[in-house]
């Protein structure tokens, strides 16, 4: 999976890029709010390679992966009008729906099916350290990637399968072979932690 | 949905980590064709009104906006014109209009992927305008254009189906004179989109009549609709 994914060039300058893409989508989004279509074109060219690298990282299935960002894209623009910058940024509120619609598709049933089919080629062991890998690999953000070594290691598994593998507390602790329980835990100690070493407003 | 009960993963305190997980994710290239189906797709979908904040004045629009204003009526000729069922035409939010909430991407299928990517341009464009009016006989009819971009699409909502020996004909009008700019007949009374053959410019006003199968020259009747622009 991590041949497929074009090279980073236009993503050097990892933070001042996420920076910019967060100061840019937010004026983007109110021009959006009005109806202004060439503002969402802009808006695409900087969210829409975002928001497909991490349903990607999530589905796996390229095609699936546009399928479920074009929706998005599509529900950002009808409720743009809604959404109110007093309440939170407007890269959180973009990614939060393409996580959800992610995770969404993900479990339902033909992802599903298609996921267990390739869990089950794999050792379970295998397969969280390539997810695990994988996260390592594609973490651009610095700041996340250190935030996240600061977690103890089943806090950072629980939150990198829950929030990448797009797994549920239960298949996690399964996973894992830890009660759920403790998944519940780790994960919300996990986030919180996370939340503080970040500094990112609650 | 299953529960998300007591799951971290879904709580609204952990949005801004959850985005900035999201963001530490490599970003991928989309293709070239979600781009041209995205906008499309929003270009025949309407916005939700806005919610109970009040910061954004009503009526408020940016200079680029969607419709550009002074796009709708600018009367140039009295046929296109004396019709009672011509423009009503207001710019702004026309293409709301027509959808009643139904995403329009299940409902528009532009009939190749030429024309798809030509009303992408079209919409994307910096000039583009928007401009919605009635159909004598029942329907609507929107216009969307932009001069920089040298072409036009009209948006047909509920129109009738045609004898088999009738086309809907398209039409562009300038300085008095009709350049035939497309034939097409619909099966249903649903949604239809269609990119005007030959070049647009500003000033011209887009018309449609109903003509025999073969086409005509010239309109043979009064149009069913006539969109001026400015």
């Amino acid at each position: 999976m991590l041949n497929l994914v074009p090279s980073q060039e236009p993503f050097d300058d990892v933070d001042a890029d996420a920076d910019a893409t967060v100061e840019a989508a937010s004026t983007l989004l109110q021009r959006v709010a009005m109806g202004d279509q060439r503002a969402f074109s802009e808006l695409y060219d900087i969210i829409a390679p975002r928001m497909l690298g991490l349903v990607r990282h999530v589905l796996r299935d390229h095609a699936q992966s546009e399928e479920v960002v074009q929706e998005v894209l599509l529900e950002i623009w009808q409720t743009a009008p809604r959404f109110d910058p007093n309440k939170g940024k407007a890269v959180t509120w973009m990614l939060t729906m393409t996580h959800r619609r992610a995770i969404d598709r993900v479990r339902s049933a033909q992802s599903s099916r298609d996921r267990d089919v390739k869990i089950g080629h794999r050792e379970r062991d295998r397969e969280y350290d390539s997810v695990a890998e994988n996260v390592e690999i594609r973490l651009e953000h610095d700041r996340v990637e250190k935030a996240l070594g600061r977690l103890t290691e089943l806090q950072r598994q629980a939150v990198e399968l829950s929030y990448y593998g797009g797994y549920s507390q239960s298949e996690v602790s399964e996973m894992l072979g830890i009660p759920m329980g403790t998944v519940k835990t780790r994960l919300r100690d996990g986030m919180m932690r996370l939340r503080e070493e970040l500094g990112v407003a609650s | 949905m299953r529960s998300i009960d007591d799951d971290a993963m879904n709580d609204e305190e952990f949005a801004d980590v959850r985005a900035a997980l999201g963001l530490a994710a490599t970003p991928v290239t989309p293709s070239t064709g979600l781009k041209n189906r995205v906008m499309s797709a929003i270009a025949m979908t309407p916005q939700v009104a806005p919610g109970p904040r009040a910061e954004t004045p009503p009526g408020a629009t940016d200079s680029t906006a969607v419709a550009a204003p002074g796009a709708a009526t600018t009367l140039a000729q009295a046929r296109w014109f004396s019709h009672p069922a011509t423009i009503m035409a207001s710019a702004v939010a026309a293409v709301a209009l027509f959808f009643g909430g139904v995403l329009a991407a299940d409902l528009i299928v532009p009939r190749s992927p030429s024309e798809a990517e030509r009303l992408a341009t079209i919409v994307a464009a910096p000039d583009v305008s928007t401009v919605v009016s009635a159909v004598a006989g029942g329907g609507t009819a929107t216009l969307v254009a932009s001069d920089s971009v040298g072409l036009s699409a009209m948006v047909f909502e509920g129109l009738e189906p045609l004898s088999t020996d009738e086309r809907y004909a398209l039409w562009y009008i300038t300085d008095g004179v009709p350049t035939a700019a497309g034939l097409f007949a619909v099966e249903d009374a649903g949604v239809v989109v269609h990119v005007l053959d030959g070049a647009f410019e500003a000033g011209t006003t887009v018309g449609v009549t109903i003509e025999p199968a073969s086409g005509s020259v010239t309109p043979t009747s009064d149009p069913i609709v006539a969109i001026a622009t400015a």
